[in-house]
């Protein structure tokens, strides 16, 4: 089995893959490109249908003998498949299932109000300083109309109102959740998990934009610490190129059109 | 019955028809608990203690709760014996999750707007309007409470409903090519993807078969007809008390056997 993971810089779901990459102490070559300037689109990687119409948007892409793999969540698990005693996932299937359905949380409703907000802050500056031109040739070989309606609305900075309030709550809402889960724990399924990892990649940047969500919650300071300790991650945080790689996020899943 | 695991559901169909059809296929004897979604029994105090999110469907455990359907599927496959349900191969898994997340996520959200724009919308919109209110009052996920306002006041805008038909005929098409690829979705056996495919698009042929017929879609009308054909499919519609979801299937079940 040959692997290539094409990543962006450590944040968000590319720091999700590195690290439990780095967990599962699996080998695979590493390549790094812009996903904030559409570079996976740039013909290098092989992309299928799937990583072309993936729900997490521009994520990392992980090539396992020509067949292009995303959404970080399922990377991780593949990852925990190929390397079971590594502790991505727990062995009992209850501890399982309650690790699936908080990162499908994560997934379904922080993340697009993360990425949204991310993207509006950081992305929409570094694509509107490009010219049109060279805009629409990044953007021209992307396949998923929605995800490419997504470009041109970041580049154009459009957030609705109502998205921004929704977006804002699910910060808000993600923070007292991570929070009150830790009240009898160090990690949010017990031991150390995919979950943690997952949930710090889309939470950990909004430090920087809306801090209110993280007043008066001690628990979730300390798990953000220590999250950031673990040497998987600080492994991947040293891939750093960027002074602050948090501002390289990419059009990440839209928000929710039902329910 | 004696089983410690109790599943509450509506029809057997998307998401309570996921991890019921994944129970029968694995022989698992379960409780069958109905909860009535048009008449809000999912909002009930009595349902919210067992499931907070006033979603179905969910399941207990002996004392331990579960939600999320296809989360609740992996872990019947896991937790109890019985027929494979996840492929073998890491790769071919990861594409059975990859799959259950399209649709959960991107195609069955737009064949559900479609059904509740033009179904469970009307269907409930002729009863008392101060009843209504308080009834969509009475939801605790602000999305479910847009949801419902939108299908009972028929506030879906032109576009929105337009984006969930492109997306269901691009996923038809979508759908026929990987199952021309593999015989079954994201693999060569039947899997949990299957499951979650098939309680969302057993319907097609009957009410898009412009769309999908031996014509334009052969393999996804082979597909169906394999999996209208396994007995569990037949025994879950057993538990379904609206006809006029049965009558959507009964005969492709009939046509296939
Ligand atoms: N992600 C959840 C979604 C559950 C869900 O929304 N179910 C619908 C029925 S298919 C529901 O409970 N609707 C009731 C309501 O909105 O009041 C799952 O897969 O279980």
């Amino acid at each position: 089995m040959t692997m290539t993971l094409y990543h962006g810089e450590p944040v968000g779901p590319s720091l999700t893959v590195l690290a439990a990459l780095f967990e599962s102490g699996l080998e695979t070559d590493l390549v790094r490109i812009d996903l904030g300037l559409a570079e996976r689109h740039g013909g290098a990687i092989p992309l299928g249908f799937e990583a072309n119409y993936s729900v997490e948007g521009e994520g990392p892409v992980l090539v396992v003998d020509g067949e292009a793999l995303v959404d970080s969540v399922f990377i991780g698990c593949l990852f925990d498949d190929l390397a079971p005693e590594c502790g991505l996932r727990p062995t009992d299937p209850y501890a399982r299932w309650e690790m699936m359905a908080w990162c499908r949380w994560m997934i379904e409703r922080l993340a697009p109000g993360a990425a949204a907000l991310a993207n509006l802050a950081w992305t929409t500056p570094r694509l509107a300083a490009l010219d049109d031109a060279s805009f629409a040739a990044r953007i021209a070989p992307i396949e998923a109309d929605d995800l490419r309606a997504r470009w041109a609305q970041t580049r154009a900075g459009i957030l609705s109102d109502d998205h921004r309030a929704a977006s804002e709550a699910r910060v808000h809402e993600a923070a007292k959740k991570i929070d009150d889960r830790l009240a009898d724990r160090q990690w949010i399924m017990g031991e150390f998990s995919l979950a943690d990892l997952e949930s710090y990649a889309w939470l950990a940047p909004m430090r920087a934009l809306l801090p209110a969500a993280f007043e008066d919650k001690p628990r979730l300071a300390v798990w953000l610490a220590r999250v950031a300790g673990r040497p998987s991650v600080v492994r991947a945080a040293e891939l750093a190129r960027s002074a602050d790689p948090v501002g390289s996020f990419a059009p990440g899943p839209e928000i929710n059109r039902w329910g | 019955m004696t089983s410690d695991v109790t599943l509450y559901h509506w029809e057997p169909n998307a998401n309570s028809g996921k991890p019921m059809l994944t129970m029968v296929e694995k022989g698992l004897s379960f409780n069958s608990h109905y909860i009535d979604l048009l008449a809000f029994d999912q909002h009930k105090p009595e349902y919210l203690a067992i499931n907070p999110m006033g979603t179905i469907p969910a399941m207990t455990h002996g004392g331990r709760l579960l939600n999320e359907s296809t989360a609740m599927m992996e872990y019947v496959e896991e937790a109890f014996p019985g027929p494979a349900m996840m492929p073998e191969d890491a790769v071919d898994r990861w594409r059975v999750r990859w799959w259950m997340k399209f649709l959960d996520q991107w195609l069955c959200p737009s064949f559900s707007m479609i059904g509740w724009s033009l179904f469970i919308g009307p269907q409930v919109r002729e009863r008392d309007p101060e009843e209504l209110k308080a009834a969509i009052e009475r939801i605790p996920l602000p999305e479910r409470r847009i949801a419902w306002r939108k299908a009972i006041y028929g506030l879906f805008s032109e576009e929105e409903l337009a984006e969930s038909r492109r997306r269901v005929d691009f996923g038809i098409g979508k759908l026929e090519e990987a199952l021309a690829k593999r015989e079954y979705l994201g693999s060569s056996q039947y899997t949990l993807a299957d499951i979650n495919l098939f309680n969302s698009a057993y319907g097609l042929p009957s009410m898009q078969p412009d769309d999908v017929n031996d014509e334009k879609t052969p393999n996804l009308m082979r597909w169906l007809r394999a999996v209208a054909r396994r007995p569990a499919v037949r025994e879950t519609w057993t538990y379904s008390r609206v006809p006029r979801f049965a009558e959507r299937i009964l005969p492709l079940i009939e046509e296939a056997a």
